[in-house]
This record gives structure tokens, C-alpha cells and sequence, in this order.
């Protein structure tokens, strides 16, 4: 009898000991992490007077949270930041938590820590260009305003639009989604041309090329995701100055001449028989790494995804992508994709943060260098394309200066608002290019059912 | 009589290459993750099937991607830990809805199981107010604290409940024995596998709780595993065997945990507790 009850005596205590045991742990931590002070004591006493003045616990060591996706890109890239400040600004008495997350779960976390009331939130968030608008719109005030901060003077143009709203600016620009036509030049050659055909071309041109080379290697010419095929619309819109939002943010996309001649060069090259299409992003890699594909229109991070079959070593080539031959404004430039840095209005250590970014981000073209060798990530900060890097020969890319082509390209982008809905219009874009390619609309009513689809889930 | 079994041996023939297919489509996404685990990115997107000599390199690299064990280890607290609690007290209500007469015990029930229709991404963010204005914001209490009282956990036991016999605890009440030990020892142990089948339920739930942890957790050495799988499934490279591999090791204790407990599982859902 006595031992029963111990043994529910015994019951009791363990759930209460791991009630107690858990509560004890947790409440402990979000005060100070224990690697916090040991660092604190090897970067030095004091704190900078001028960044910490107001701040109550002036003279202890602040952490500074940034929240990033992609462990290879955005996050090596910003642990490779912290090292460069804490090397630069012994004395800046800063530690730099870098949090993994994937891109999307960023956006959920922002948009809850936001919506319920601030707390919980991060000092510096890496957000897409894409969909930034989306949050400063949303949230006004929760992102500090920097256009005091940076000489974005010194930043690439169009990379500041995108960050910019009603003159404020509200980020660091950082890499960029400066778009390249990657090829496969051997199977380029075998149809008789050469690297010199494949320079500045249009879309028509591309497209005589394309069914030549088809039809001599059996080897089509240039792939996309069969259920997703914005990034060549977007490559081709973007080409020509214009996008699915016009420069107030009005839905821009039934009058969009880009938009038409992009439908336009996609279903010629269906009809050609020169267009793979991938059922998926790891289908688009496949086809690229088996050689069942000669080329790929895409950005600077897409080349890693190249790189991974290193039986094509050499085989690579880089150009500029074609231009729209029918629109004047169309150039043999253009951008998809690429993020930025925003500093959250109500951190704690927002100027610490702020401080951290100008001691880093600007002016540092080692720094920009080295997340070029490492990362492969395209800065937006100008001087930084005047370095020897750029001078480098890609042994992937047959010798060619790969870097230098992105510098190169990069000044000639022209400057849109991307309006921060592009996902929302790539899938009406995605829908009604979807009914194109069944014959069931013509270009113009599909362009019509995407702006009123678009129109109706925004509902403006 | 010969006609008769020819026939009984085609039928069975025919069931157990259908029930062979149904094998091997269900057995198959198994398969492919553990071949997927030992081949490099680049044969898995080729459609590698058969085991390439990759797993070392994949563990490597999954490795210098983020801390494995931390958040192996993470994971398994936060899940037994929250499996443990979660039958304790669902088990203890339901036993009390079930057993107990009070006045409005029925309308407190009824409302309690409509919150079940309560989509959790309503909750998200009052949950998340609540959780950072008791301090609890990256914390593994944050966690497991919400949905420890699982309304369908409460459900699931009072109905298995209404089988066991209310005399029995009437008796032990005449001999003298107290409500703990009544419900402990007496009603407890013959209801062993509705308890597995609940085990397994709130195991599966909170190993595979994916939302709340991700708004709740704010720091890397927080993370459980479905955060490190959602990370490594969105960068610019996806690197597909290191992604994989992940997969084997998220998986692996849903598979161990349903195999030795699969017999009570069945019994407890089916409801034959003995």
C-alpha cells in the first residue's frame, strides 16, 4: 500500500519536476546568451559612446537579429559581415545573430510578430524587392527610414527604387537578379554558329537560332517551369522599362505592350518546338545538369544550380539576354528578383544596426568581394564593380570574365516599381498564359482575364 | 469441389497482387528518400533510383548547414515532454466529463469541442500576443504550453471511457480508495491502449508542428526539425540529397514510435481495450 503511494508520489514530483525543470531553462534565455559574454570580453570594455548614449543598459553587449533564408547565400553572407565589423570596430561591442529561416517562413513571422503588436520582431529583415511594398504598405512606420543614413548615390538605381516609397528609402539594396542568357556552346556550335552569334540578339534572332540548333542536336533550346513561367516574362517586361504595376502602383498589365510581345516570343517558341518545358524547378536543374536543354535565361544565383554537373565544365557561356525587337524601349538588360535589408523601426538596438550596415555595406569593397568569391552574390554598391574580381576568368564559363559581364550589365537596368504584388500577379500571368497555351483566348483576352483576376484579389 | 478451390486460389491471387501494388506505392516514397539520402543533388534531380555513395558528403554538408543533433534533440524534448503532458491532462478530463456529475459539465463540453472549429491561424496571432506578454517568446514552453489541452485528445477519451465500467470505480470508492489512485491504477492500466493510441497521436502532432513553433521560435538554437527542413527546402541551391537526409532522420521516429506501438494504436482506435 505505502509503496503505491510513492509511486504516485513519485508521478506527481516527475511531472512537476519537468514543469519546473522546463520553466527555469526557458525563462532564462531570451535575457543573455552565454556565447554573448564570452565574446563580450574579447571585443573589449567600453561601448561607443555616440550609437549607445540612450540606450539604458549602455556598456553591455548588444545582439543585433537578423533574419535571412538560404544558409549558402543570404545568411553566409551576412555572418561574413558580422566577422568584417567586428574586425573593423573592435570596440562597437555588437554581436551578430544571423537566424536561418526559409523565405517564406520569414514572411509568416513578420507578418504575425507585426500584426501583434511588434514584439518578437528582428533588428534587420532581408525582404524580397518583390514584396516589400507589400509590408511598407501594410505596416506603415514599422521600417526605419534610411535616406539620411547611405549615399545611395552609390547604389545601383534601380535597386534604390525598389526600396524607395514616397521618397523615403527604406533599405540596403543587396544582391540582385541581373539576368544572363546562360547557353551551352557546343551544342551551340554543332548548329554552326558561335559565341559571337550569340551576343545582343533579339528574341527573333533567338528564335532562328533556337530551331537550327533543335533540329541539328536534337537538343531544345532554351527551358522553363511548365505551370510557372514568369521569370522569362518578367526578364522580357522588365527589358523594356515596364512591369505588371505602373509607376503609381496601378495594375498595368492589359495595355502592357512587354507584356504582349513577351506572350507573344513564348508561344512562337512553343510553337517552334524549341521550348522545355520542366514540370519543376529541381525538373528546370535536371534538364540543364543532363544536357537535355541548351540554355537558361535567369540571375547570377541560378549559375550554382549550373555549376553542379562538372562534366560540362568549359561547355558554359554567359551572354546578354536578348532584347524585344519590336519595342523600342527594349534593351539587352534586365533584372528578376533579388533583396534587401530593412532596419525594423521599433528594434531596441536600432542604431547599432544602422551603424552595423554603414560600416559594412558601404564602402567596404573587400567585403563585397569577398561574398562575390564565396557566395557568388551580386552587391548593388557600384565602387565594388571596379575591383579586380571582375576581372576574374570562370574556368566553368570557358575563361570568361562571368563577373564583369553582371557589372556590365547592371548600370543599363532600367528602374520599375515592382509594386509589391508580384506574386500575386505571376500567378494570374501563370493562369492566363496557362489558357493561351491551350488555344482557348488570344493574347489580348488572356491579358484581360489576368488584369481582372489580378484586379478582383486585390480588390481594387 | 476441384472447380471450387481453383477459384478460391485465383481470388487469392488476384488480392494479394492488388494489396501487393498498394505495397509498393505507399512503400515507394520511403524507398526513394532513403536512396535519396546517399546521392548527390545532381542524380537525384537526374532521377537516380538506385543508392549512389553520396551519404557521407550529405552528412557533412548537412552538418555545416546547421546544428543536427541540437535540433534533433530539441525536437525530441519538446515532443515527449508535450506527448507526456498533453495525455495526462487530456486523459484526466476526459475521465472527469466522462465519470463525474456536475451541472453544465455538458454545455462546458459542447464548447470546448467547438473550438475544434477554430482554424489555428486565427489563434496565431492573440496566441502570439499572449506568449510575448508572459515572456515566453523563444522558448520550448512556448511551444508546448498552447495546445497541451487538445480538445480532440479530450474527446477521444472520454469516449473510450463510457466503455469502462462505472461500478468498478464505484466499488473502489466503497473500499476507500481516493480519486488519484482510482483513476491511476484502476481505470489507467486496462485502458493501456487507448493511452498508446493517444501517445501516438500527440507524438505524431507536436513532432510534426510546424506554424506555431516557427512564429514562436526566434533564435537557431531553438529550432526543431521541421524549421530546419523548411530552410533547407527554400534556398537559391537546393541541395537535394542534403535535404533528403534531413528528411530520413525527421522521419525515422514517427516510423520507430508507430512500429513498436502499431498493435495498441489499433486496438485503442478500433476501441476493444480489454
Amino acid at each position: 500500500m505505502k509503496r503505491k503511494m510513492a509511486a504516485m508520489a513519485m508521478t506527481a514530483a516527475l511531472v512537476l519536476g519537468t514543469l519546473a525543470g522546463c520553466g527555469k531553462t526557458e525563462n532564462a534565455q531570451p535575457e543573455t546568451k552565454e556565447e554573448e559574454t564570452v565574446a563580450d570580453d574579447a571585443s573589449g570594455e567600453a561601448a561607443e559612446e555616440t550609437e549607445t548614449a540612450k540606450e539604458p543598459q549602455s556598456g553591455e553587449e548588444k545582439t543585433i537579429t537578423i533574419w535571412a533564408w538560404d544558409d549558402n547565400f543570404n545568411v553566409a553572407v551576412m555572418k561574413e559581415a558580422a566577422n568584417v565589423y567586428a574586425q573593423s570596430n573592435p570596440d562597437a561591442n555588437v554581436n551578430v545573430d544571423v537566424v536561418s529561416l526559409s523565405k517564406e517562413d520569414v514572411y509568416v513571422k513578420l507578418q504575425t510578430a507585426l500584426a501583434g503588436g511588434g514584439s518578437g520582431l528582428p533588428d534587420i529583415v532581408l525582404l524580397e524587392d518583390y514584396v516589400s511594398g507589400k509590408y511598407l504598405n501594410t505596416f506603415p512606420g514599422s521600417f526605419a527610414d534610411l535616406t539620411e543614413k547611405f549615399d545611395f548615390s552609390q547604389f545601383l538605381s534601380f535597386k534604390v527604387d525598389a526600396v524607395t516609397q514616397d521618397g523615403k528609402t527604406y533599405a540596403v539594396p543587396f544582391d540582385t537578379g541581373a539576368t544572363a542568357l546562360y547557353y551551352r556552346l557546343d551544342l551551340v556550335e554543332q548548329a554552326g554558329y558561335t559565341e559571337e552569334d550569340m551576343q545582343d540578339l533579339t528574341w527573333d534572332e533567338f528564335i532562328e537560332i533556337g530551331k537550327t540548333v533543335t533540329e541539328k542536336t536534337g537538343v531544345q533550346m532554351i527551358v522553363e517551369i511548365a505551370n510557372n513561367k514568369t521569370t522569362l516574362v518578367r526578364a522580357m517586361m522588365q527589358s523594356c522599362g515596364l512591369w505588371y504595376f505602373d509607376k503609381d502602383g496601378n495594375i498595368n498589365i492589359k495595355d502592357n505592350e512587354a507584356l504582349k510581345s513577351a506572350f507573344d516570343i513564348i508561344v512562337r517558341m512553343k510553337e517552334a518546338g524549341i521550348l522545355y518545358e520542366a514540370e519543376s524547378t529541381e525538373g528546370r536543374a535536371g534538364a540543364l545538369n543532363n544536357g537535355t536543354v541548351v540554355s537558361v535565361v535567369n540571375a547570377p544565383w541560378f549559375i550554382s544550380s549550373i555549376r553542379q554537373a562538372e562534366d560540362q565544365s568549359g561547355l558554359w557561356r554567359a551572354a546578354r539576354i536578348p532584347r524585344i525587337a519590336e519595342l523600342d524601349s527594349s534593351i539587352n538588360a534586365s533584372n528578376v528578383g533579388g533583396s534587401s535589408w530593412y532596419v525594423l523601426e521599433k528594434s531596441e538596438v536600432k542604431d547599432e544596426a544602422i551603424a552595423f550596415l554603414q560600416g559594412v555595406w558601404e564602402g567596404n569593397t573587400d567585403f563585397y568581394d569577398t561574398i562575390m568569391l564565396n557566395q557568388g552574390a551580386m552587391g548593388s554598391y557600384i565602387p565594388g564593380y571596379d575591383t579586380g574580381v571582375y576581372d576574374e576568368e570562370d574556368e566553368f564559363f570557358g575563361g570568361q570574365k562571368l563577373n564583369g559581364l553582371f557589372a556590365e550589365i547592371l548600370p543599363d537596368v532600367i528602374p520599375v516599381n515592382f509594386g509589391g504584388y508580384v506574386a500575386e500577379a505571376n500567378d494570374a500571368i501563370t493562369t492566363a498564359l496557362a489558357n493561351l497555351f491551350e488555344g482557348k483566348v488570344t493574347i489580348d483576352e488572356a491579358l484581360e482575364q489576368a488584369e481582372a483576376q489580378l484586379a478582383n484579389q486585390l480588390g481594387r | 469441389m476441384v472447380k471450387e478451390k481453383i477459384m478460391r486460389t485465383a481470388k487469392r491471387v488476384i488480392l494479394h497482387l492488388f494489396l501487393l501494388a498498394a505495397v509498393l506505392i505507399s512503400i515507394f516514397p520511403f524507398y526513394w528518400m532513403l536512396s535519396g539520402a546517399t546521392n548527390s543533388s545532381v542524380n537525384i534531380t537526374g532521377g537516380a533510383m538506385w543508392f549512389g555513395s553520396n551519404l557521407k558528403e550529405n552528412w557533412s554538408n548537412l552538418q555545416g548547414t546547421a546544428n543536427v543533433f541540437l535540433i534533433f534533440w530539441n525536437t525530441i524534448k519538446t515532443t515527449l515532454i508535450y506527448t507526456f503532458l498533453a495525455i495526462l491532462i487530456c486523459a484526466m478530463a476526459g475521465y472527469g466529463f466522462e465519470k463525474y456529475r456536475s451541472k453544465g459539465k455538458n454545455v462546458v463540453y459542447a464548447m470546448f469541442l467547438l473550438s475544434m472549429m477554430i482554424p489555428f491561424s486565427a489563434q496565431m496571432i492573440p496566441l502570439f500576443k499572449m506568449a510575448s506578454k508572459a515572456n515566453m517568446l523563444d522558448s520550448h514552453v512556448a511551444i508546448i504550453l498552447p495546445t497541451i489541452a487538445m480538445p480532440f485528445l479530450v474527446f477521444f477519451f472520454r469516449q473510450s471511457f463510457q466503455s469502462y465500467p462505472t461500478e468498478l470505480i464505484e466499488a473502489a470508492r466503497v473500499d476507500g480508495a481516493n480519486e488519484f489512485r482510482i483513476f491511476f491504477q484502476l481505470v489507467m492500466r486496462p485502458m493501456k491502449s487507448t493511452f498508446a493510441a493517444a501517445a501516438i497521436y500527440a507524438f505524431m502532432k507536436q513532432w510534426n508542428n510546424y506554424l506555431w513553433p516557427l512564429i514562436v521560435i526566434q533564435s537557431n538554437e531553438k529550432k526543431t526539425f521541421t524549421l530546419l527542413l523548411s530552410s533547407l527546402s527554400s534556398a537559391y541551391y537546393v541541395d537535394y540529397g542534403q535535404l533528403m537526409l534531413a528528411i530520413v532522420l525527421a522521419t525515422l521516429p514517427i516510423i520507430i514510435v508507430f512500429l513498436t506501438m502499431q498493435k495498441q494504436f489499433v486496438e485503442g482506435i478500433v476501441g476493444t481495450s480489454k
